[in-house]
């Protein structure tokens, strides 16, 4: 009995220190949450060290260092430190230190999912610095600017475009019967109807999909101008006309047996590079994941995004992911971190045209346009110049606003996709979603 | 045990009454009780400051609403939204069925193991006892990683299903398979912990008794129902919560294997926690309202086993 007793304290104590070690953390970040409003630190605005977090190493962290051996012409006494880190991670630093207003060991500048800002401007204001100085605004496309705009103000540099569209492999679909041209200005039945005579011809699916990544449903709805939200931030799930279409088109493509499932990124490319799929429908930046499978070269082309023929307002282009600098006020160093970023990304153009060859980069900057790299054809893609059409394609991506709280919804969408795809009445499962939403979006307020 | 090395408790007053040296025991009892409270203050403060206030902390946390700068006392906002959450309802209702599910398959495949190589004749048994107990050692994000790969729905088990003529299962893309596939991973890493606890146990066992029921003519099954398995009874209940709360807490190998998915399919509590701070928009104070309904579950949990398992004993 008395070895009972010992083991229910011993347990009652691990039971209680696993608790605190949920909640500690938590509870530090509410005594200090008031701080996060405090004034502006020391005058002391320029630095001689910066430090830049970003999260993909063939990518944005590689565009970092070369704007950083750009800076260091013009600036040599500067110190700039590139530092990679997972996106998760980065994410989960940020949150911790924006709600304790203890920003010891943050960056000065930082790269922000274009998803995720608005929360950040809402949730913390005065957080991030205001860049209006330097950005811009008609030097860069609209749909990006708006989601960084709060009061007017600008609140960051824009970096990548993620213009949407079809990569497909041009053999496969001429095995199907259909032609290159059968890929331009595609509508989503066109789409299911070659994907159809792709299966039946070749056996392989026409897409990849990932019951944990919506990323198709967000792009086809915001080719008709619409999000989770509406332009005021309220849920609009129940009655949105272009998400119960688009979840109807992704239904379908499932009953008529185009799709093949992965879960996780890495086996949805995997899917793509060992020829499961005959397109991957994506943001632009996928391109290097597709290069990846280098015997595939002068095999795949690019094709605009599909339209909904239902839905009003559907146009051939869309957006998927996409980030933009940000610059942390209360680091030390504000000023630096400013004028690094308007002597690089927000300024200059010879820098974001060797991006492009360097690292496939659609810039969001409107010059970039005429640059050389930006006009050639990309062998890759059986010669198509695909930087020019993605930046042409750029500039027909609808505005939303992303709202604050994507990732909860879309968690929640999951849910609702899966009983929508399994019978549920696309009606009914909205309508419910909605109420959950809600519940989400007046948590936020 | 305690009483006998702080002479302070009830044996020591009887003592004082009885005997003529009262003044000086009674300085020694004090000198002993002050350097006791010492020692336990030291703990105690410590325990305070990173447990205690915390768990206040959290609490007060917990009827809080908003997000960032937006916080404001929000009464039982936060516990009421808990009812209307779907995904609370989802992550409960998974986090259950992992838990009557998998801790008796693993606590009996542990058990059964555990007689078998506590058998003297067989051979190899170190060998055995090392190949089941290694699993334990392993890092829990690496092995969720080796098993999300061999049960992918192209991995080295579809394929030898394919070998066979059999259909793919796919493991991580259905809800149902997703949830057996945590099971079978969850199984694979613990049955050799608990093992190691009846291992250690039986080796308490007197072999005479054994004996003695062979003579009687008890066959192995007998051996193990009415013999093995209430002599080990104390270790089966340590070992059923311990396992219990390490379920309720589940959180790395949903993380690396489904991420939660397919569309919350396999999410888990802490995992939901985890994905209200720092996956989607922190909104900490909903965080500690899931947070202390775990606290809840786990006291009434516990307070089961040891009513249920402690019976007898009392």
């Amino acid at each position: 009995m008395k070895g009972k007793r010992i083991a229910a304290v011993l347990l009652s104590a691990a039971m209680l220190v696993s608790m605190a070690a949920c909640s500690g953390g938590t509870a530090n970040t509410s005594s200090a949450a008031a701080n996060s409003q405090a004034a502006p630190s020391s005058a002391d605005n320029t630095a001689k060290k910066l430090t830049i977090w970003a999260w993909d190493d063939t990518f944005n962290v590689k565009a970092a260092n070369e704007a950083k051996e750009i800076y260091a012409k013009s600036n040599p006494d500067v110190t700039v430190n590139v530092v990679s880190m997972a996106q998760n991670d980065i994410v989960a630093k940020m949150n911790t230190a924006f709600e304790s207003g203890n920003m010891d060991g943050m960056p000065n500048i930082v790269l922000i999912e274009d998803y995720r800002i608005q929360n950040y401007l809402k949730s913390y204001p005065g957080v991030l610095s205001d860049l209006s100085d330097i950005t811009k605004t008609d030097k860069f496309m609209d749909y990006k600017l708006k989601i960084m705009t709060e009061n007017n103000k600008v609140y960051g540099v824009p970096f990548d475009s993620g213009v949407a569209c079809v990569f497909y492999r041009s053999d496969l679909i001429k095995q199907a019967g259909y032609k290159d041209s059968d890929m331009q200005s595609l509508t989503w039945d066109k789409f299911i109807e070659i994907g159809k005579a792709v299966k039946a011809k070749t056996g392989k699916a026409m897409i990849n999909v990932d019951p944990n990544d919506l990323g198709i449903i967000r792009m086809m709805i915001q080719s008709a101008g619409k999000w989770y939200v509406d332009a005021d931030g309220k849920a609009d799930i129940a009655n949105n006309a272009a998400l119960k279409e688009a979840l109807a088109i992704y239904k379908k493509m499932q009953t008529e047996g185009i799709t093949v499932t992965s879960s996780g990124w890495d086996a949805g490319v995997a899917a793509v590079n060992d020829s499961k799929a005959a397109t991957a429908v994506m943001g632009c930046w996928y391109a290097s994941s597709i290069k990846k499978a280098a015997d595939q070269s002068g095999k795949w082309a690019v094709a605009p995004f599909p339209k909904m023929s239902n839905v009003s307002g559907s146009v051939n282009s869309s957006n998927c992911g996409g980030a933009s600098w940000y610059v942390i006020d209360k680091v030390p160093g504000k000023d630096t971190a400013k004028d690094f970023l308007s002597k690089t990304f927000a300024s200059n153009t010879d820098l974001l045209d060797s991006l492009c060859k360097d690292i496939s980069l659609v810039s969001t900057y409107k010059d970039t346009a005429s640059g050389k790299n930006v006009n050639t054809p990309d062998a890759f893609f059986n010669n198509q110049p695909i930087y020019k059409d993605w930046n042409d394609w750029t500039k027909n991506i609808p505005a939303v606003n992303y709202g604050t709280s994507t990732y909860d919804i879309e968690s929640k969408m999951t849910e609702a996709v899966q009983s929508i795809v399994k019978g549920s009445s696309i009606d009914d499962t909205l309508k419910n979603t909605q109420t959950e939403v809600e519940g989400i979006l007046s948590a936020a307020g | 045990m305690n009483g006998n090395q702080f002479p302070a408790d009830g044996q020591g007053k009887n003592q004082m009454w009885k005997t003529s040296d009262k003044v000086t025991h009674h300085t020694l009892e004090k000198k002993l009780n002050r350097w006791g409270w010492i020692f336990v203050s030291l703990s105690a403060v410590l325990i305070s400051v990173f447990v205690f206030i915390p768990m206040v902390g959290a609490l007060i946390m917990s009827f809080q609403t908003g997000k960032g700068v937006n916080a404001h006392f929000g009464g039982l906002t936060n516990y009421i939204r808990l009812f209307t959450d779907q995904t609370v309802g989802k992550a409960l209702g998974n986090t259950f069925i992992y838990l009557i599910i998998q801790v008796p398959i693993m606590i009996v495949l542990a058990l059964i193991i555990s007689v078998l190589l506590n058998d003297d004749k067989l051979k190899g048994r170190t060998f055995f006892r090392i190949a089941i107990f290694l699993p334990c050692i392993t890092s829990l994000v690496s092995y969720s990683l080796i098993m999300k790969n061999i049960f992918s729905n192209d991995g080295i088990f579809n394929q030898m299903l394919a070998h066979i003529g059999l259909s793919p299962i796919l493991w991580t893309t259905d809800p149902f398979w997703a949830k057996v596939l945590i099971i079978i991973s969850i199984t694979w890493r613990w049955t050799g912990y608990n093992m190691v606890f009846y291992l250690s146990g039986m080796q308490g066992i007197e072999p005479s008794i054994y004996e003695a029921a062979e003579i009687d003519g008890a066959n192995a099954v007998k051996k193990f129902t009415h013999m093995t398995i209430p002599l080990l009874k104390p270790i089966i209940l340590f070992t059923t919560i311990t396992s219990t709360i390490g379920t309720l807490q589940l959180f790395d190998e949903v993380q690396n294997i489904t991420q939660g998915g397919p569309a919350n399919g396999t999410v888990t509590i802490s995992q939901y926690i985890y994905n209200l701070c720092f996956k989607y928009t922190p909104n900490f104070g909903y965080a500690c309202a899931v947070a202390f309904i775990v606290v809840i579950l786990i006291v009434i949990l516990s307070m089961i086993q040891m009513k249920v398992g402690g019976k007898d004993n009392q």
